[in-house]
């Protein structure tokens, strides 16, 4: 089973870490050569539950956690992303 | 479900924090040793919530600043101002990055008198990793950055980090800070800091940092600043350097660097002022 976690080369920080907003939002960065992009709301959420690693399937279960959605109504769209995140090298698939 | 956009606009405090954390990669890369300071670098319980620094401050050790500077300078970091013009004690530089903003490389912190090699000795003795941005960043320890907050503050002529750093402190923990200045040689700068400037009215440094905190005219600041200077070479370096404008500041000033017909009216300017702060300093007396 394929698991991911963030890229050892990444650096991130999220509203948590500074003054907490409204809406979630994590600025996440390759190390050192960047730039830094920008992940809000869902976007967000979903790389939280990348953070603590784990299939899709549990990434989509902690996502859905975060929000009042039910994992199903998600699942493709959390694919989606996390397929986009491996591709620019921000998640680590194995 | 996503937005994902270009993360030029991000925050000041997102981007100091991603910014330590790129800064650490460079130095890991190349061996240099480094500090942070500051900023998220800050311990837990140290800093009052909700306040963020604008720029990235790290002490690099001297004979590691090439390297630094190269990593740096190898993802597009571009040097504003140098060490001998950044600032009174000619300690820090900085760099400047379109998407990183600001970087003060330090090699010594204002108040410490030791050789700034052995002072990175000492300061990197009690260091630890934090986590900034994700990543594992060294610090100094508790005690060390009490002290440097402090310095900071009375070098600022400001109090903000006073209260957490030193008088929020358990007598013992300030007791620490004590002896970590003396072996720093920063006592007077800690006693600056912390309201006992006047135990020290016989060192060479007191109008300096009485400056500092009571503020004065920029005659009173020279004065301060050749009263401290400890050697003849180093009183005629600072003349040197007080006569002569700084390029650094103006070309930030300016946005683009000033040409030598610019720079020549700015030493005029420079002249005069002094001489009319002089004239009012006689008339005064």
């Amino acid at each position: 089973m394929t698991r991911y976690t963030i890229a050892d080369d990444v650096a991130w920080v999220s509203e948590q870490d500074l003054d907490p907003g409204d809406e979630p939002t994590a600025y996440v960065t390759k190390v050192p050569g960047g730039p830094p992009i920008l992940l809000e709301g869902s976007g967000c959420l979903v790389w939280l539950a990348v953070a603590d690693g784990g299939t899709l399937e549990e990434i989509t279960v902690a996502a859905a956690g975060m929000t009042d959605a039910e994992p199903e109504e998600i699942r493709d769209d959390v694919a989606t992303l996390v397929d986009q995140l491996v591709i620019i090298g921000f998640v680590h698939e194995e | 479900m996503s937005q994902e956009r270009e993360g030029r606009a991000a925050p000041i405090a997102a981007r100091v924090h991603l910014a330590h954390a790129v800064v650490q990669k460079l130095a890991d890369d190349r061996d240099a040793d480094l500090l942070h300071l500051k900023g998220p670098a800050v311990l837990p319980g140290l800093r009052a919530a909700g306040r963020h620094s604008s720029d990235v401050d790290v002490l690099v050790r001297p004979g590691h600043l090439s390297r630094l500077v190269a990593g740096l300078e190898s993802v597009g970091w571009e040097q504003r101002t140098g060490f001998a013009t950044g600032s009174v004690f000619a300690h820090a530089a900085n760099w400047w990055h379109d998407d990183w903003g600001w970087v003060d490389v330090h090699v010594s912190w204002p108040g410490i008198t030791l050789e700034p090699d052995q002072a990175f000795e000492v300061l990197a003795r009690g260091s630890v990793l934090h986590p900034i941005a994700h990543r594992p960043c060294p610090v100094p320890g508790r005690t060390a950055q009490r002290l440097i907050l402090v310095l900071h503050a009375a070098r600022s002529g400001g109090t903000a980090d006073v209260g957490l750093a030193w008088s929020d402190a358990e007598p013992g923990e300030q007791d620490h800070v004590r002896k970590l200045a003396a072996e720093l040689g920063a006592e007077v700068a800690l006693a600056a800091g912390i309201g006992e400037l006047e135990l020290h009215r016989d060192d060479p440094t007191y109008a300096l940092w009485h400056y500092f905190i009571h503020g004065g005219s920029r005659l009173d600041e020279w004065r301060a600043r050749m009263a401290a200077a400890p050697t003849a070479r180093a009183k005629v370096g600072l003349v040197t350097a007080a006569m002569r404008v700084n390029r650094d500041h103006l070309r930030m000033e300016m946005g683009r660097p000033p040409t030598r017909r610019e720079v020549r009216a700015r030493q005029v300017i420079r002249l005069r002022r002094a001489a009319a702060e002089l004239s009012q300093r006689m008339r005064g007396s």
